[in-house]
């Protein structure tokens, strides 16, 4: 599968060609958690597919053409048909693809999956206050940090597009002294995985 | 099955029975754009069904056992499987029951009705704000310039399309989902958000043909009557014009 390692496009860059017969295109982000959830479904459906890489800190003018609002991920087929969003995108493959289907037959399983979803995504575009519990900071907040903190840690904030006020969110939460006192350090952090991952003894020790 | 007329449940109320077989409920609020677009895909596809409205201002305790956090509307089946979320719950009944199919069978036409459905995301709220806005005296020129925006972009879709519908030459799923916003535009006082539009003008009358809109359609005065007690925090709203 051609293009997940490739260097991204950006301004000036030459409009790629139509699709190939019996190929998918993705428009993505090597980075990009939306633009993931696609490339697995792609990957878990053994789809036939080409990635380009789109530069979202320098977008190349023909992509708003794929997309208006300019984001990642986009699907493009062969007959030209453009599908956006994340969760819009991995429902289409898995309908149009034969194969393992991800997405439960009975209808009521289907519902379920959907509503998880929905709970998830509220968490990740939190659009109504500043923190997940009101105003100000309360337990809600404290216990998912952990995991956004990590996100950050290990991604680079790329896709900061989607989700603004979650952005905001991880900014105010900086400023929270608890938080504050425990922030990990971003290189320990990654030493620790490294190790971990070797499954060294000496891993929960790093940098001490 | 009973029409949308009866009593809201509220504080203090007794939790109802399981589902009887051979019907789905919808647990519901007589004025709520979300549950109607579920009632409108039950009457489209002409499912059995019983509907529980809940008083929104005084919820039953019972309630919080049907949707964590109270909201509507919640689907309950026989077996007491609870689907919530109106969309969910739209897509759920056109895959569980027969008959007319309202979302379109092939795939990228389904995805082309859910971007659609995207690019109306922002109207539910902007409505809502204009409503409150107007009720409460202040302006909402702001709100309305931004609701007329969002209508641009749907009329361009209506243009280059060129068909009555959001999916094609048929009322499908789609319009079912966008129509409860429309159908409010004129008793919420904001109907000439769409005098830039002839497009959508056109959808709007192409809607009301529509058999199942129409059985559903709200009487005006009642949904006046509604609003003027709601916005006065009278308890009592939402049963306003039930005999």
């Amino acid at each position: 599968m051609s293009g997940v390692s490739a260097r991204s496009l950006a301004k000036g860059s030459a409009a790629p060609g139509p699709v190939p017969e019996g190929l998918i295109r993705v428009y993505s982000m090597r980075f990009c958690p939306f633009a993931e959830r696609t490339l697995l479904v792609l990957k878990a459906k053994g789809i036939r597919h080409e990635v380009i890489n789109i530069n979202l800190k320098n977008k190349p003018e023909w992509f708003f053409k794929k997309n208006p609002a300019g984001l990642v991920p986009v699907l493009e087929n062969s007959k030209g048909q453009l599908i956006c969003e994340s969760a819009i995108t991995c429902e289409y493959l898995d309908e149009a693809y034969p194969g393992k289907k991800l997405l439960p037959g009975d209808p009521y399983e289907k519902a379920c999956q959907k509503m998880v979803f929905e709970l998830f995504s509220k968490v990740l575009t939190n659009k109504k206050t500043t923190f997940f519990g009101g105003n100000s900071v309360s337990m809600i907040d404290y216990l998912v940090w952990p995991w956004f903190e990590r996100l950050e840690a290990l991604e680079l904030n790329e896709c900061v597009d989607h989700t603004p006020k979650l952005k905001l969110w991880m900014a105010a939460m900086r400023e929270d002294p608890a938080v504050s006192a425990l922030l990990l350090d971003v290189k320990a952090l990654k030493g620790f995985i490294d190790l971990y991952l070797q499954n060294s003894p000496e891993a929960c020790d790093y940098g001490l | 099955m009973p029409g949308d007329g009866t009593q809201a449940l509220g504080k203090g109320s007794c939790p109802p029975g399981p589902v009887p077989e051979g019907l789905i409920r919808i647990y519901s609020m007589r004025f709520c754009p979300y549950s109607h677009r579920t009632r409108l895909v039950l009457r489209a596809k002409g499912i059995r069904h019983e509907i529980i409205n809940i008083n929104l201002r005084n919820k039953p305790e019972w309630y919080y056992t049907k949707h964590p956090f109270g909201q509507i509307p919640v689907l309950e089946t026989s077996q007491c499987q609870l689907i919530y979320e109106s969309v969910i719950a739209c897509e759920y009944l056109d895959d569980a029951y027969p008959g007319r199919k309202l979302f379109p069978c092939d795939p990228y036409e389904r995805a082309r009705q859910k971007m659609l459905l995207e690019l109306f995301c922002k109207v539910p709220q902007l409505t809502k704000e204009c409503l409150i806005a107007l009720r409460c005296r202040r302006d909402c020129t702001d709100l309305k310039i931004a609701l007329r925006q969002e209508f641009c972009n749907l009329e361009k879709i209506l243009d280059y399309q060129n068909t009555t519908f959001f999916g094609g030459d048929c009322i499908s799923m789609i319009d079912y989902l966008l129509w409860p916003w429309f159908e409010r535009l004129d008793v919420y006082g904001i109907a000439d958000c769409v005098s830039h539009t002839p497009g959508l003008r056109l959808w709007v009358s192409a809607m009301k043909q529509d058999p199942t809109v129409c059985a559903l359609l709200t009487d005006k005065g009642i949904f006046q009557g509604y609003l003027s007690l709601y916005f006065r925090n009278n308890p009592n709203a939402f049963d306003y014009g039930l005999c």
